[in-house]
């Protein structure tokens, strides 16, 4: 500050102040050229493993889905879009894999990834755990529209387990 | 020639506008400032807010209650976990749940990490503002370990939605803890490399110094709070003066500026601050870590919550400082207002008070020190 008086002796300290500070700082950085192991993860040449419970793209079962609409009543967005018809009373009984019957028939099931926030309440919520959070993050699209996914397509069913790799590996 | 350019009469001088802003690296979101400059003189600075404008308090009314946390996450998406904490107080003392005592400790746990790793961000954005780069990445490579826990826990990085109404998500592991405790330590000697590498540096005492005072007066006056405050000299911390939740049972101290290397309140008071509130937040992780116990992680709670009518206010301490929830419920499904009381909100219309008379640089250094996060300024 200029309020201070600048002595011979101390315009020399502040010139020895710097340079040792700079020195002592330097000094560390100079430790992580030569001694540190490198963390960058060169994506997407070399991947890591998600955590169990990561929250990436939405996937539903259709085959264990009871149509409840719980999950569509959870969702604070309101991203997903659920159609059923009452089954028919003669038509055969089914059943999800945790012994649920089946009431109603899924006629839509769509989501809407693009709006979805991934706040995981859908998951929650559903009764027969058919909806359920992937690590399949790498879902980018050049058109929105693409991002409603519809689970009763076919190709759509098979994705529980896709994880979309780069197509020059 | 020479007559026309000495005539200073004919010469009309004026005030340079100039808009720092709403893309600027140094203003950390989008803050528009309107500065006034006199040559390198900042006169008059006007921040201009809204850019990130996300109505969450209208939202609000039209969701039920556990539908509102993902949104409050999105406000200061640096320290979510906070922002969390601060809503889920605001409902359960509605509803008068007990929260089982291993979810308290969760919660405590996760917060002051999150503080550490919000203080983190801070401290490698602002010497990044005022021209040092490699903290930063020494800063982020901590930050990450802190943010793969939260992931491991509730599933994501940075939006958690993890501290529920009646208690937390998902239950830590005992590794996971043991992990914690390895951090601790790693922490300690990362703290006392940055103290080494950047604290003691001349260039950044220099540089920070007697700039950008906020004195005790300019505090109470705008109502200032968090690490600003205490930088201030002010001993208040709701942790320790209005403790909520299990804060009563930790000892730790409230780290106050002492005008370490120039006046009071400056900003390496504030810098000062926030690195010694890691270190007492490492102290709080600790004592959660011999005091957690075995239990339920998850109090009773209805499927579909309904408060009852009345109003409330609640209040919690965020890594940036006091955050209120005024929640007024009709007795419905939804709230019939959620008023949110944000710290950067506060803190940044006490800009123009602290930016008169400053140079532009120090103006740099000035906003980068109250440490804003727009998303919270905004809502």
């Amino acid at each position: 500050m200029s309020s201070q008086e600048l002595t011979i002796s101390g315009y020399f300290k502040n010139i020895y102040d710097g340079i040792s500070s700079c020195l002592k700082g330097m000094f560390i950085t100079i430790q992580y050229v030569f001694f540190k192991k490198h963390v960058t993860v060169q994506y997407p040449e070399e991947r890591e493993e998600l955590p169990e419970r990561s929250r990436s793209r939405l996937f539903n079962d259709v085959q264990n889905c009871i149509a409840c609409n719980q999950c569509a009543v959870a969702c604070p967005v309101d991203c997903i879009y659920i159609a059923s018809t009452r089954r028919a009373k003669d038509a055969p009984e089914l059943k999800t894999a945790t012994g649920t019957a089946i009431r109603l028939d899924l006629t839509q099931f769509v989501i809407d990834e693009a709006l979805c926030c991934y706040c995981g309440l859908c998951t929650t919520v559903c009764p027969t755990e058919c909806l359920t959070h992937t690590k399949d993050f790498e879902i980018s699209m050049y058109a929105i529209e693409g991002m409603k996914y519809n689970y009763l397509d076919s190709e759509v069913k098979s994705w529980r387990t896709r994880l979309v790799k780069p197509e020059y590996l | 020639m020479n007559e026309n350019f000495s005539n200073q009469e004919k010469l009309k001088t004026d005030l340079l506008t100039i808009n720092m802003g709403p893309q600027h690296p140094a203003t950390h979101g989008v803050l528009r400032v309107e500065i006034k400059t006199d040559s390198e003189i900042v006169v008059q600075a006007i921040p201009h807010i809204g850019y990130l404008h996300r109505c969450f308090e209208k939202h609000a009314e039209n969701l039920d209650y556990r539908g509102i946390i993902p949104f409050v996450d999105r406000m200061d998406y640096l320290a979510a976990m906070s922002m969390e904490w601060g809503y889920v107080l605001a409902v359960e003392k509605m509803l008068k749940t007990e929260i089982p005592l291993r979810a308290e400790y969760i919660r405590v746990l996760v917060c002051e990490l999150q503080r550490i790793a919000s203080h983190l961000m801070f401290f490698g954005t602002y010497l990044i503002d005022l021209g040092a780069f490699s903290p930063f990445l020494y800063a982020f490579q901590k930050r990450e370990w802190i943010l793969r826990l939260f992931e491991e826990l509730s599933g994501a990085r940075l939006l958690y939605n993890y501290i529920w109404i009646g208690g937390v998500w998902n239950d830590i592991t005992d590794q996971q803890l043991k992990g914690i405790e390895k951090f601790c330590h790693e922490m300690d000697l990362e703290i006392a490399k940055y103290h080494k590498l950047v604290s003691g540096n001349s260039i950044l005492i220099n540089r920070l110094k007697n700039v950008g005072v906020m004195d005790q007066n300019l505090c109470f006056d705008y109502g200032l709070t968090g690490p600003i405050l205490r930088a201030a000299g002010v001993k208040w911390d709701l942790r320790k003066n209005r403790p909520y939740s299990i804060y009563d049972k930790f000892n730790f101290e409230i780290p106050v500026g002492e005008g370490f290397k120039g006046t009071l309140g400056d900003c390496y008071d504030r810098y000062m601050v926030r690195m010694l509130e890691m270190e007492e937040s490492l102290k709080i992780i600790r004592q959660c870590l011999e005091g957690i116990e075995a239990g339920d992680i998850q109090a009773k709670v209805a499927k579909n919550i309904k408060l009852p009518a009345g109003e409330i206010y609640s209040k919690s301490e965020c890594p940036r400082g006091e955050l209120g929830y005024h929640l007024i419920s009709d007795g419905g499904k939804t709230p019939y207002r959620l008023k949110i009381k944000s710290s950067c909100f506060t803190h940044v219309s006490a800009l123009p008070a602290v930016a008169a008379g400053q140079l532009i640089a120090d103006f740099v250094a000035t906003i980068g020190s109250i440490d804003i996060v727009l998303g919270e300024v905004d809502r």
